[in-house]
């Protein structure tokens, strides 16, 4: 399939080429006859190629194209897309322009933009796999005005867009019980748990129950337990990022599978009201609960790549209490 | 025609929008050749009926599509057609090639299958323009080009359009492209862009086509100058062909109203003739350029017809010739230019204001003029013997009882005998010849002058434009043995207008004139020559605008070092200015965890050679440590900020802002 997207930003057309080699024959005949009449042609041809580059540089360069992603990206599952374009041209009309997108199943035309004019659409697109998306694969081609070139101009992100790995379905680990080895979990915040997390002053509001006796006759003033809130044994989701071969496609392709899989697990488990985090090789998310945290682990795995194992860094260690499922 | 076959590989309205697109250009593109008989009538009209059949068809959504066998027996069939024309009509080459141009554009268009074809068609009108614009010369030809810069503009603007379109493109599209603001500024710059490039293309060969001023009969035969034809004058008057453009001074014009261009003193049947003594005598150095600082020259641009005499106002001091070309001095100071180009451009020195005299001494002989003619001067003048009263008795008759036309009726034997005797009715020829021959019958020593007199006041210049009507003819006679004086016995109605601006009409009617001039000159006739006067030019302007630039720079080498050296400064200052902004602008692009981690990995790459793109940031802050052990705690503080920042989405407060800095200050005092 030949690529859509340019990676280039001028480029003469056939017809281009053509148009060069017509003014090539009338010269030749002009400079034979001594023909005023084609001596004019050609002068009118010279001088054509030449405005068209001039409009044709101004009229792509005069326009700007930002894209922004209308919610969360998931890789090969269509994406809304805002672009904005914006013509900066004071004077001129900028005309012939085709948005262009790996996404889209072809080129967008857009209506002229008349100087200063702002202009927003969304557009579906698709990324076909899951990163981070720093320098987008679309941007604003034309042939304006005569079709002699092809300019290109990339689009500029406002800010990266993080294209998630699309979830793949597989079994959801259970959360451990309670009593299983490592001991329950530090939660690291207030709460109404068993384990006292420390004394303080009494605050109006404070459960009477709390209320420490006797270091309060020992301070000569109301000392209050604070407890820590109740928390779950925790699942730290892992996947093994360090590849004897980084470039073997098998292993790669195993590697994205494992992303795909973890992602889906994450969700599931987050869907639970379970507190989950993630670990690669020298990559950790604290495990946490709720919708920022399925966020903070679909952008670490859309971020992950394969490193080489020679050299690997360890896991970073476990909290206590969390418990680790690798996922394969 | 199968207008509703679908073409295997262009949609129906694809194939109408570039059909859309071609057919204005394409009706255009060959209107010249048949003004120039490239094409036949029939062929053209066939033509443009069927274009605008096939433009009818696209227009309502139902493009023309012959089908491949249709084309190709049309396509056989035309060469039948080429060989009847060829053998039978044997047309010539440039129309042959032309109605096969005609003939394929309509087949094109008529089949366009895909893109590729239409870019076919659109090299046929290519061709068929090309063929029309090499083939024209007349004046019309720049409208023609102005018409077709606007139409293959608006149609490769189209088609540029069309080549990323795989469906029939919205109506909008092809509507809004190109706007009307962009098509006049492509096309005005182009236009600007072309003169010089015209002006400024080498030239191997002289000019296809000459100053292309289409002579009739009377008009050569009157600008002969080595004869001159009595009846032929009157349709030559009548001509408003441009003979030559005059550019003086408005104080000067009096002066140049009158310009002397061949003396005549053999008359026979009503022909004059120059006396066959008068013979080129060798080349003729001009004098130098006048100098500066003096009158301003009259300059004279002037389209030589038949023998090429010049056109020179009375009391010329100094003559100074285009480069290249020279003249040849005649009796009676006419000169002859040299044969080349028929046209010649020169500049005229005037001397002091005195009474006008002509130069030399040749005269008719008195026994040359016919008996009629000296019988009735001799009746006319009596016994008077005063040359000057002579000429006032013979002007007054001429004036009083005789009628100016430009009709004269047709003589019955000599035109002058039958003017004089019978018709009383002629043209300034006809008065002057007459006075002429009366003077010379009465003993005084006269001849017959021709030349222009008066003109148009050019619309955008000072220049004056001399046309066929204003060429005149007089009498130069010596009176009082001073000289030969101007003589003028042509009824005052009978004068052209002298420098006259004209009615608006008129003065509208002149604008195609000049422009027709203008391309006749400047564009049709330019050759090699003119390059190099313009390069001369242009080269005399650069010298002297060195000139200007050294004596500037003699003043800034005198006293300005100290000023120099401050302006040195403030460039540099500004230019670091500059160069600082923008590495600012690029280094708070990157939040500043980002920037530290960057930092970071360039001091780690720097260090050990390559960094892979795709190694994470804890093997970076690894290797770090690894390779320099006292910055690993610090590598790996900047790599744990960094990821809580762009991985856990941590914002990055001023504190530890300034803590990153410090560290990867640290971190390149040890890496180096």
């Amino acid at each position: 399939m030949t690529r859509l997207i340019p990676d280039w930003e001028i480029r003469i057309t056939n017809f281009g080429l053509g148009y060069i080699l017509m003014c090539l024959i009338v010269a030749i005949a002009a400079t034979n006859t001594g023909n005023n009449g084609l001596y004019l042609m050609l002068a009118g041809m010279l001088a054509s190629m030449t405005v068209s580059g001039v409009l044709s540089r101004r009229n792509v360069r005069g326009v700007s194209c930002e894209i922004e992603p209308i919610g969360e990206v998931v890789a090969t599952r269509p994406a809304l897309l805002r672009v904005r374009f914006r013509n900066h041209l004071r004077t001129g009309t900028a005309q012939a322009l085709f948005f262009l997108h790996e996404g889209l199943p072809g080129p967008l035309w857009v209506d002229p933009l008349k100087p200063g004019e702002r202009r927003e659409i969304v557009v579906e697109g698709r990324f076909p796999r899951r990163g981070v998306v720093r320098l987008p694969d679309a941007g604003l081609l034309s042939r304006f005005p005569m079709g002699l070139f092809r300019k290109y101009r990339r689009a500029s992100l406002p800010r990266e867009i993080v294209v998630y790995p699309l979830p793949e379905s597989s079994r959801v680990p259970e959360t451990p019980p309670e009593d299983a080895r490592g001991g329950r979990p530090h939660a690291f915040r207030r709460g109404g748990g068993f384990d006292i997390r420390t004394l303080r002053d009494f605050t109006p509001g404070d459960d009477p129950r709390d209320m420490h006796w006797k270091q309060s006759a020992r301070m000569r003033r109301w000392i209050v337990r604070e407890r820590e809130a109740e928390r779950d044994r925790a699942i730290v989701l892992s996947i093994d990022n360090a590849l004897a071969d980084p470039s073997d496609p098998a292993a790669l392709e195993a590697l994205e599978h494992a992303i795909s899989r973890c992602a889906a697990q994450t969700l599931v488990l987050l869907s639970r009201g379970g507190e989950v985090g993630f670990q690669a090789r020298g990559v950790s998310v604290f495990p946490q609960v709720g919708r920022p945290q399925s966020g903070r682990v679909l952008e670490a795995l859309a971020r992950l790549e394969a490193i080489p194992g020679d050299g690997a860094p360890p896991f970073p260690p476990l909290r206590r209490g969390d418990h680790r499922v690798t996922v394969t | 025609m199968s207008g509703q076959a679908e073409s295997p590989g262009l949609p129906s309205g694809l194939r109408r929008a570039y059909v859309e697109a071609l057919a204005p250009a394409a009706i255009a593109a060959p209107v010249p050749l048949y003004f120039t008989e490239g094409v036949s009538a029939k062929a053209l009209a066939l033509y443009e009926l069927a274009l605008l059949f096939l433009w009818w068809r696209a227009r309502r959504g139902r493009p023309v599509r012959l089908p491949d066998l249709a084309l190709n027996l049309a396509g056989l069939a035309y060469f039948l057609v080429l060989g009847f024309e060829v053998s039978v009509l044997r047309h010539g080459l440039l129309r042959c090639v032309s109605h096969l141009l005609l003939f394929t554009a309509l087949a094109k268009l008529a089949s366009i299958k895909s893109a590729g074809e239409a870019r076919t068609a659109l090299l046929v009108l290519f061709l068929l323009t090309l063929a029309a614009a090499s083939s024209s010369t007349h004046v019309s030809s720049l409208l023609y080009f102005a018409a077709m810069a606007l139409l293959a503009f608006q149609a490769l603007a189209r088609l540029a359009i069309l080549a990323d379109f795989e469906q029939a493109p919205p109506e909008r599209v092809l509507r809004s492209v190109p706007t009307v603001a962009v098509s006049a500024a492509g096309i005005a710059g182009a236009a600007v862009l072309c003169v010089p490039l015209f002006y400024g293309l080498p030239r191997l060969k002289g000019p296809y086509a000459i100053a292309p001023f289409r002579l009739d009969d009377s008009f050569s035969t009157t600008l002969a100058a080595d004869r001159v034809d009595l009846e032929s004058f009157g349709a030559a008057k009548r001509s408003d062909r441009v003979v030559l453009r005059l550019t003086a001074d408005a104080a000067d014009w009096k002066r140049v109203v009158r310009l002397r261009e061949a003396v005549f003193t053999e008359y026979r049947n009503g022909v004059w003739t120059r006396r066959p003594a008068s013979v080129r005598q060798g080349p003729w150095v001009p004098p130098d350029r006048p100098p500066r600082g003096g009158r301003e020259p009259v300059r004279i641009d002037l389209n030589l017809f038949a023998k090429g005499f010049l056109f020179l106002p009375y009391g010329v001091q100094t003559l100074h010739l285009a480069e290249g070309r020279s003249a040849y001095p005649l009796s009676d100071g006419l000169l002859q230019a040299s044969p080349g180009r028929r046209t010649l451009a020169y500049e005229v020195g005037l001397g002091r204001p005195v009474p006008a005299r002509g130069i030399g001494v040749s005269a008719i002989d008195p026994e040359s003029v016919p008996r009629e003619i000296r019988e009735y001067a001799a009746k006319l003048v009596g016994e008077e013997k005063d040359p000057a009263a002579v000429y006032t008795r013979i002007q007054n008759h001429l004036r009083k009882d005789f009628v100016y036309t430009l009709d004269p009726p047709a003589a019955r034997g000599d035109a002058l005998v039958d003017f004089v005797l019978r018709s009383r009715a002629g043209h300034c020829e006809y008065f002057a010849s007459a006075a002429a021959m009366m003077l010379a019958a009465r003993g005084i020593p006269a001849r017959l002058v021709t030349g222009s007199y008066g003109g148009e006041v050019g619309l955008f210049s000072r220049s004056i434009v001399v046309r066929g009507g204003n060429l005149h003819a007089w009498v130069e006679a010596d009176l009082d043995g001073t000289g030969f004086g101007v003589l003028d016995p042509t009824p005052p109605g009978g004068l052209p207008p002298a420098t006259s601006r004209g009615s608006f009409l008129r003065r509208l009617a002149s604008l195609g004139r000049e422009i027709e001039f203008f391309y006749d000159r400047r564009i049709l006739g330019f050759e090699a020559l003119d390059q190099q006067r313009i390069f001369e030019a242009a080269r005399e302007q650069l010298s002297s605008a060195a000139q200007v630039a050294s004596d500037w720079k003699g003043a800034w080498t005198a006293g300005a070092g100290a000023i120099k050296r401050w302006l040195g400064l403030l460039a540099l200052a500004g230019a670091l200015l500059i160069l600082g902004r923008e590495w600012r602008r690029r280094r708070q692009r990157l939040p500043p965890a980002t920037k530290a981690y960057v930092a970071v990995r360039g001091l780690l790459a720097r260090r050990i050679g390559f960094v892979s793109p795709s190694t994470p940031p804890a093997e970076i802050a690894r290797r770090f440590g690894e390779s320099l052990p006292e910055a690993g705690e610090d590598a790996s503080a900047v790599v744990e900020v960094y990821c809580a920042s762009a991985f856990g989405g941590r914002e990055v407060d001023p504190g530890t802002e300034r803590e990153l800095f410090e560290r990867v200050r640290r971190l390149r005092r040890l890496a180096s």
